[in-house]
C-alpha cells in the first residue's frame, strides 16, 4: 500500500518550485513574493501530515522506497535518483515543513521594509527545499546533495546583512567550518560504499541496503569504525558539536526567523538524521559509538556552560542549541535511536518557539541584549508566555515536551549503563547536571526579560498577529509533541513504532551480546514482544516508557533549585555584579569560549589565511585583472576595428551611397521631363522608328 | 492599279506632318500637322482596301476612314478650344511658352 507516500517527492519539490517562483517574479506580487512561499509550504505541511498519519497507523513497517536510476557510475554500478519514506522522514517532513511554514509567517511581519525582502523568502524556500531533499534522499550521494544546498542555503542566509563585515566573517565561519565536517563526511561515504561494493551490490551507495549488510553482518568492523568516524566528523561540524560548534553562535548574525529555522528544524538537525538514518550501521560498533557518545556529553554540559555568561539573548539560545543537540548526539551513543530523534522532533518546536519569541522581542526594543530588556511580561503578553512555555519545555519541566524527550535519553543512557557501558551512566549524570544547568540560564535570561523594570529606550510593544500566532502554534506543540512517547501513549501506536523500522526492531548490538546482561525482557513495542527481547539481548528499541518516580524528583529539584537560584541574583532586575560573570577564573574562561575561537584565530585561520591571501591577492590583482583587463581591452579594440570597418565603410557608405547616387541619378533624369510636348513628340517617333527597325531586324 | 503612288503620297504626308508636329512653333500649325499624319493614314486605309478587295463592295477601309475623319474633326475641335484658352491667357500660342508640366 503506497498511498501518499508515492508524492514525498512533492513535499519536497513545492518549496524548490516557490524559490524559484519567487525569486523570477516575487516582486511584482502585493506580498512581495512571502505568500508564494507560506501557499507552497503550507501544501508540502498538509501532504507531510498525510503520510505522517499513514506512517504512524502502519506501525512498525517496511520502508517505502522508490528510485530510478540516475546514471551508471561504471563497473556495474548505478547510480540512483529516489526517495525513501518511513516512519523517519514523515517525522522530518512534519517538522520541517511545519517550523519552516511558522517562521515563513512570521518573516512576512518581521522582516517588513527590509531590503531585499523578496531575496529573503526566496532563500528560506530554498533552504526548506535543501533540508528536505536530504530527508527524502535514498542514497548517500543525493543526501550530500542536500547536505552541501543546505549549508551553501545558510551561508547566504546568516550572512544576508551583507552590508556588516562582522555578519560576512560570521557567514564565512559557518561555511567553512562546516566545511571542514563535510569532507570527512564525503570521504566516510566514500569508505562505506567501497565497503558495499565489496559486497556485490550494483547500488552501494542506497541507505537500506547499506543498514542492511551492517545489520546482516557482512560490512568489515574496520570499513564502519572508519566510515563512521568520518561520517560523525561532517556530523559535528553541521551539528554544531565540541570543537566544531564555534560557527553556532556566530550564525546568529542572521535575521532571527532565520536562526530559529537553522536551529531547529534544518541544518543543525541534519547531523542528527544522518546517524539516526545509518543507525544501524554504527550500531555494529561499541568505539564508534563510545565516540559519538563522549562527544555528545562533552557538547552537552560544556556548550550549555557557555550560555551562562552570554548577554545577547539570541547567543543564548544559541549555546544551549549547542547543549541539547548534544542530548542528542549522545543519546545515539548510548543506543538510543527513539530518543535522539525524538528529542530533535520536541526540541524542534519549542527551540523554534524560543528564537521566534527572542525575534518578537528583540524586534519590541531593538536590541539583541537581555540587560536591556526587563519588564517584558506587562508589555508583551502572548511573547511572554509562549516564552515561559518554550523555557519550561527547553529546561524539562515535567509534562511538557522536552520532559519527555529528555528523560527518554536519560532512560537510554541508564539503559546502556546496565549493560555494563561507562557511557551510559556518563550521559546519565551529566545530563542531569546539563539540565540543572539549562535550568539556571533559561531562568536568568526569563528573569532579566520579563521581570523587573524596562530597562530598554523604547516602550515596547507586542508584535502583531502574524508574528504572535505563529508563537502560539508552537507553543501548543511544545507541551503537545512530548505526548507521542509518554507513559500516556498507545503502546501500539507511539513516536517509537512511528520511526522505527523493522531493522531496527529486530537488531541488536552486535558487541553487547556477550556478558551484556538481559535487561530487555520487558521490551514490547508495536504490541508484539520483540525478538531481540526474548532473547535477552539489548533491543534497540525500549518501548512506551513507564513512570520513574526517582528520576522525577531529582528532575524536580533540580529544577527548583536552579529557579531559585536564578530569582535570588536575578530576581530584582539586573544585578550590577553579575555573579556568572564574577566568578573568578570559571568566568574568564567561559567569556573566552574555553579558547577555541582564539586558538582557532591563532593557529588555523591566521597561517592559513595570511598566505593565502597573499597568493589570492596576487591572483586577484596579476592574473585576474590581467584577464579582465585583457578582455577589456580586446573587446575595445574589436569594438574600434569594426566601427571603423564595417560601420562607417559599408553600412554608412552603402546608406550614403544610396542616397547620394539617388539624388544625382534623378538630377540627370529630370531633365528629359522638360514639359516640351514636341520634344516628347520627337522622342515618340525616334522611339517607334527604332522599334520598327528592330522587329525588322529580328523578323 | 499600282500601290505606290498613293503609298508615296501617303508617306510623303506623313512626313510632313511630323516634322510640323516636331518642329512648328505655332500651335494651330502643330494641330495641322496631326491633321496631316491622319489625312496619310487614311489614304493608307483607301489604297491598301483597295489592293485587298478590289472587285467588291467591302468597304471596311473607308469605313475606318471615316471614323478618323469624324475622330479627328473632334480632336480638331477640342485642340483649336485649348488653343483659344492657352492664347486668352498667354497672349501667345507659341508651344515652347507652355511648359508648365516639367520639372
Amino acid at each position: 500500500m503506497d498511498g501518499l507516500l508515492g508524492y514525498a517527492w512533492v513535499v519536497t519539490l513545492l518549496p524548490l518550485l516557490s524559490a524559484a517562483a519567487i525569486a523570477a517574479f516575487g516582486k511584482h506580487l502585493p506580498g512581495k513574493g512571502s505568500e508564494l512561499g507560506v501557499i507552497a509550504l503550507l501544501i508540502s505541511f498538509v501532504l507531510a501530515l498525510g503520510i505522517a498519519w499513514q506512517t504512524f497507523t502502519a506501525g512498525i513497517a517496511e520502508p517505502f522506497e522508490r528510485s530510478f536510476e540516475w546514471s551508471p557510475l561504471g563497473g556495474g554500478f548505478v547510480l540512483e535518483l529516489g526517495m525513501l519514506v518511513d516512519g523517519l522522514t514523515a517525522m522530518m517532513f512534519v517538522l520541517v515543513t511545519l517550523v519552516s511554514l511558522m517562521v515563513h509567517i512570521y518573516s512576512r511581519e518581521y522582516m517588513r521594509g527590509e531590503p531585499r525582502f523578496t531575496y529573503f523568502f526566496s532563500m528560506l524556500s530554498l533552504f526548506t527545499f535543501s533540508m528536505l531533499l536530504l530527508v527524502v534522499a535514498n542514497n548517500t550521494l543525493l543526501a550530500i546533495i542536500g547536505w552541501e544546498l543546505v549549508g551553501l542555503c545558510s551561508y547566504l542566509l546568516i550572512g544576508f546583512y551583507w552590508e556588516g563585515k562582522s555578519n560576512q566573517d560570521a557567514a564565512n565561519k559557518a561555511f567553512l567550518t562546516t566545511k571542514v565536517g563535510d569532507v570527512g563526511l564525503i570521504v566516510g561515504v566514500i569508505v562505506l560504499s567501497a565497503g558495499m561494493m565489496g559486497l556485490g551490490t550494483s547500488t552501494p551507495f542506497n541507505f537500506l541496503e547499506t543498514n542492511a549488510a551492517a545489520a546482516a553482518g557482512e560490512l568489515s568492523t574496520g570499513t564502519i569504525v572508519l566510515a563512521m568516524l568520518l561520517i560523525f566528523v561532517g556530523c559535528v561540524a553541521k551539528s554544531g558539536q565540541m570543537p566544531l560548534h564555534v560557527w553556532l553562535p556566530d550564525a546568529m548574525a542572521g535575521p532571527t526567523p532565520v536562526s530559529a529555522l537553522i536551529h531547529a528544524a534544518t541544518m543543525v538537525t541534519a547531523g542528527i538524521f544522518l546517524l539516526a538514518r545509518l543507525f544501524p550501521v554504527l550500531a555494529q560498533s561499541a568505539v564508534v559509538m563510545a565516540v559519538i557518545a563522549i562527544v555528545g556529553v562533552i557538547t552537552l554540559f560544556f556548550g550549555g556552560l557557555l550560555a551562562l555568561v552570554q548577554d545577547d539573548l539570541k547567543k543564548i539560545l544559541a549555546y544551549s542549541t549547542v547543549s541539547q543537540l548534544g542530548y542528542m548526539i549522545a543519546a545515539i551513543g548510548v543506543g538510543g535511536y527513539t530518543a535522539s530523534i525524538f528529542h530533535l522532533f520536541t526540541h524542534g518546536f519549542f527551540k523554534a518557539l524560543l528564537f521566534l519569541g527572542a525575534g518578537s522581542l528583540i524586534h519590541a526594543v531593538h536590541s539583541n541584549n537581555i540587560s536591556d530588556m526587563g519588564g517584558m511580561a506587562r508589555a508583551m503578553p502572548h511573547t511572554f508566555w509562549t516564552f515561559i512555555v518554550g523555557t519550561l519545555a527547553l529546561a524539562g519541566f515535567p509534562l511538557t515536551a522536552g520532559f519527555f524527550s529528555k528523560d527518554e535519553i536519560l532512560l537510554a543512557g541508564d539503559g546502556w549503563a546496565g549493560q555494563g557501558m561507562f557511557t551510559g551512566n556518563l550521559v546519565y549524570w551529566v545530563g542531569l547536571a546539563a539540565a540543572f544547568v539549562t535550568t539556571f540560564y533559561m531562568a536568568r535570561a526569563c528573569f532579566l526579560i520579563f521581570a523587573g523594570e524596562n530597562r530598554s529606550h523604547h516602550p515596547p510593544h507586542e508584535s502583531g498577529k502574524q508574528m504572535v500566532a505563529p508563537l502560539m502554534v508552537l507553543a501548543v506543540l511544545s507541551i503537545a509533541s512530548g505526548y507521542l512517547l509518554s507513559p500516556f501513549s498507545s503502546e501500539e501506536y507511539n513516536f517509537e513504532t512511528w520511526t522505527a523500522t523493522p531493522l531496527i526492531a529486530e537488531a541488536t548490538f552486535p558487541f553487547l551480546e556477550e556478558g551484556g546482561e538481559a535487561t530487555g525482557g520487558g521490551v514490547v513495542a508495536g504490541g508484539v514482544e520483540l525478538a531481540a527481547a526474548e532473547e535477552g539481548s539489548y533491543s534497540m528499541l525500549h518501548g512506551v516508557p513507564s513512570w520513574h518516580p526517582d528520576l522525577l524528583a531529582i528532575v524536580l529539584v533540580l529544577f527548583a533549585l536552579a529557579v531559585f537560584l536564578a530569582w535570588r541574583f536575578y530576581g530584582r532586575g539586573l544585578p550590577e555584579r553579575d555573579p556568572t560573570l564574577n566568578m573568578g577564573v570559571a568566568s574568564k574562561v567561559l567569556v573566552n569560549k574555553y579558547g577555541f575561537d582564539a586558538f582557532g584565530y591563532r593557529f588555523i585561520v591566521v597561517p592559513v589565511r595570511d598566505p593565502l591571501a597573499k597568493w589570492t591577492t596576487w591572483s586577484s590583482n596579476v592574473v585576474l585583472d590581467g584577464i579582465v583587463a585583457g578582455v577589456g581591452r580586446a573587446t575595445k579594440d574589436a569594438a574600434m576595428t569594426t566601427y571603423r570597418v564595417f560601420d562607417e565603410r559599408v553600412i554608412d557608405g552603402g546608406v550614403n551611397g544610396a542616397a547620394f547616387s539617388a539624388s544625382w541619378w534623378s538630377d540627370r533624369l529630370k531633365r528629359i521631363q522638360s514639359g516640351d510636348v514636341q520634344r516628347y513628340a520627337g522622342a515618340l517617333v525616334a522611339g517607334t522608328i527604332v522599334l520598327v527597325l528592330a522587329i525588322a531586324a529580328v523578323r | 492599279m499600282s500601290l505606290v503612288g498613293p503609298l508615296l503620297l501617303a508617306t510623303f504626308l506623313f512626313c510632313v506632318g511630323v516634322y510640323g508636329l516636331i518642329a512648328r512653333r505655332n500651335a494651330v500649325l502643330v494641330l495641322i500637322s496631326v491633321e496631316l499624319m491622319l489625312v496619310s493614314v487614311n489614304i493608307n486605309l483607301l489604297a491598301f482596301n483597295n489592293l485587298l478587295f478590289p472587285a467588291d463592295a467591302a468597304v471596311s477601309g473607308h469605313m475606318f476612314a471615316l471614323f478618323i475623319i469624324a475622330v479627328a474633326a473632334a480632336e480638331a475641335g477640342v485642340g483649336l478650344a485649348i488653343i483659344f484658352n492657352v492664347f486668352r491667357n498667354r497672349a501667345s500660342i507659341n508651344v515652347d511658352d507652355v511648359d508648365l508640366m516639367r520639372w
